[in-house]
């Protein structure tokens, strides 16, 4: 059942390029907000403060700053991300599927 | 460009059978994405095999059909002995023998080539890489003939300014405003509407003052309706008197904020909040900073702050350091402006909690810092008409986080408190009374000019730090959203 749910919602959020829009849509929100240049001033400080020695590749440095990145996301950008992702679900629940695939 | 080539785990795996041709099919479904009638198949398999989540940060595995989260693909790496992965959202290659994210020449072939023929302007996978332009693109650079092409030597922005009679305090502050990045940016940027007369508003009388500097000529200019104004409006610079160029920089920013508020507050109300300290105009937007003043009362230990919005920070060079000699570079001068001072006997003040006069120490702090920071050395003693010449020396750099206030709630980051200089000025002369002044300011990244009334004249960053400062400017490098 659950996998089900999960196909149709995968579904929706394909339509109409769904969920690339909304990536698309953080992704400049995050930068405009400022975040992307505070995440990457953590980790030149990061990298700074502990040297090389402690943080050797790129996957250690993306575990220890994560925590601290996600805290930083503004909520107006959470807010809007969600209201977006509510919007996707609910026109297309009311639509159903008969908008398609737009550039098949 | 230099050319990069992976390790040799790469190498040797890109030589190998067709596995170059399965990295760029991966990389054109699955990172680009815009193969349409494959896009299903982009969605249907983008999750991880050992979590079904969708992230963070997926993966593929470039050696047999597996994908996996940033977790569960290293799990794989390690089991499966696979050594090779691609990240699926900017298209980086995984080498788990590196243990590390690898750069490849062939890898970045791969990719621009795909960028480029994605349907959809992907900006996520252009905004890491430099242009590299084509024989045929510089080939039509080459045929536009009407370029600007500033180097060192171009001079647009510099101009001299004439000497009205004493009016050097007038001339440098202004070469400094005109020098201020941001207040540049601002002016030649944003379009001044007003409803007053032309010469009755600073606002546009300096918006005029920055299209003159930079329209690219080279003559001295006279600023008599700039002069006139300040006479009319600020009252105590009046006459043809020599004048201390920090009260007319003081002045300045006040009449550029009343101005700007009174002409535009009918189009605007929300503009107008001078009295808390949070006006929208752009001078509060630059040169307001904060100031934290901490009073300890020595008996009961509590503490009462306050905080006052300030313009620029004036630092005494008489006061002695803790090492008891006089201040001799800036940061002394910080360090003693921050330091906690005791204040008993006379000066002792009334405590809230105590209900009596104590003995307390008080200690003023940063709270916020403007965007453009200026320190005024105070090198006149404006009752004994003495100036103080001692050589203080200051940074091209200065890192204000020493002399900020400390906060409670620490943020996540610590923010960038980095500053450079960007102009100065100076004072000669043995009195307060009589003397001249000159600007220094910062025309490219590294190159100075001296500014002496008409003439300009280009100097070192040497010759400027070793000048004996009076008003320094200090803009903020990396700017902070709000």
């Amino acid at each position: 059942m659950s996998q089900e749910y999960d196909s149709r919602v995968n579904m929706h959020l394909d339509i109409n390029n769904g969920l690339d829009r909304v990536i698309e849509l953080v992704h400049t929100r995050l930068v405009e907000s400022g975040w992307r240049d505070q995440v990457r001033l953590a980790c030149r400080q990061l990298l700074t403060e502990s040297g090389s020695s402690n943080i050797s590749s790129v996957d250690e440095l993306i575990s220890t700053v994560t925590p601290k990145a996600r805290s930083m996301v503004p909520d107006a950008v959470k807010r809007e991300l969600l209201h977006e992702i509510e919007m996707i679900l609910l026109n297309l629940e009311k639509a159903g599927y008969v908008k398609g695939f737009e550039d098949s | 460009m230099m050319p990069a080539s992976g390790c040799e785990h790469f190498h040797r795996f890109k030589t190998t059978g067709d596995n170059l041709d399965t990295l760029k099919w991966i990389y054109l479904v699955f990172v680009v994405g815009s193969v349409s009638h494959l896009r299903q198949m982009k969605f249907c398999n983008s999750f991880c095999h050992t979590c079904r989540n969708r992230g963070p940060h997926l993966h593929a595995c470039l050696e047999c059909v597996f994908f996996g989260c940033h977790r569960h693909i290293r799990d794989h790496n390690d089991d499966a002995g696979h050594s090779f992965s691609i990240e699926l959202y900017y298209g980086q290659v995984h080498c788990a023998s590196c243990g590390d994210y690898i750069y490849d020449t062939d890898l970045d072939d791969i990719a621009l080539k795909n960028r480029m023929q994605a349907k959809k302007f992907h900006k996520r996978l252009f905004e890491c890489i430099s242009w590299d332009p084509s024989e045929e693109e510089r080939q039509l650079l080459t045929n536009q003939t009407k370029k600007v092409c500033v180097t060192p030597e171009t001079t647009i922005g510099l101009r001299g300014l004439i000497n009205l009679g004493n009016t050097c305090f007038m001339n440098c502050v202004v070469q400094a405003i005109m020098h201020t990045p941001l207040l540049r940016d601002y002016f030649l940027t944003k379009h001044h509407y007003c409803k007053s007369a032309q010469m009755a508003c600073l606002v546009c009388q300096i918006s005029e003052l920055f299209q003159q500097f930079y329209n690219g000529e080279k003559t001295p200019l006279a600023l008599p309706d700039l002069l006139h104004l300040t006479w009319t409006q600020a009252t105590h610079l009046c006459g043809h008197k020599q004048h201390d160029a920090h009260e007319f920089f003081m002045a300045t920013l006040n009449l550029l904020h009343k101005h700007y508020s009174e002409n535009t507050q009918n189009q605007n109300k929300t503009v107008h909040h001078n009295n808390t300290g949070n006006c929208l105009c752009i001078i509060h937007q630059i040169f307001t900073g904060g100031l934290q003043s901490d009073v300890i009362c020595q008996s009961c230990n509590g503490i009462s702050s306050t905080t006052d919005p300030t313009w620029d920070f004036a630092l005494d060079l008489g006061s002695v350091t803790e090492g008891g000699r006089s201040p001799c570079s800036l940061l002394d001068c910080l360090e003693s402006f921050t330091k906690a001072e005791h204040l008993g006997g006379k000066e002792q003040i009334m405590c809230e909690i105590c209900g009596s006069k104590q003995d307390s120490t008080k200690q003023l702090t940063i709270k916020t810092l403007p965007v453009v920071v200026t320190f005024q050395l105070k090198r006149f003693n404006s009752s004994a008409g003495v100036k103080i010449s001692t050589a203080i020396s200051f940074p091209e750099m200065i890192d204000m986080t020493p002399f900020m206030s400390k906060r409670k709630d620490e943020l996540p980051v610590p923010s960038d408190n980095r500053y450079s200089l960007f102009a100065v000025i100076n004072h000669s002369g043995v009195s307060a009374i009589q003397g001249h002044y000159v600007a220094f300011v910062r025309h490219h990244y590294t190159y100075w000019y001296k500014c002496n009334d008409d003439i300009i004249t280009p100097v070192t960053l040497k010759d400027v730090l070793a000048s004996e400062g009076y008003i320094l400017f200090y803009h903020k490098q990396v700017l902070a959203y709000e």
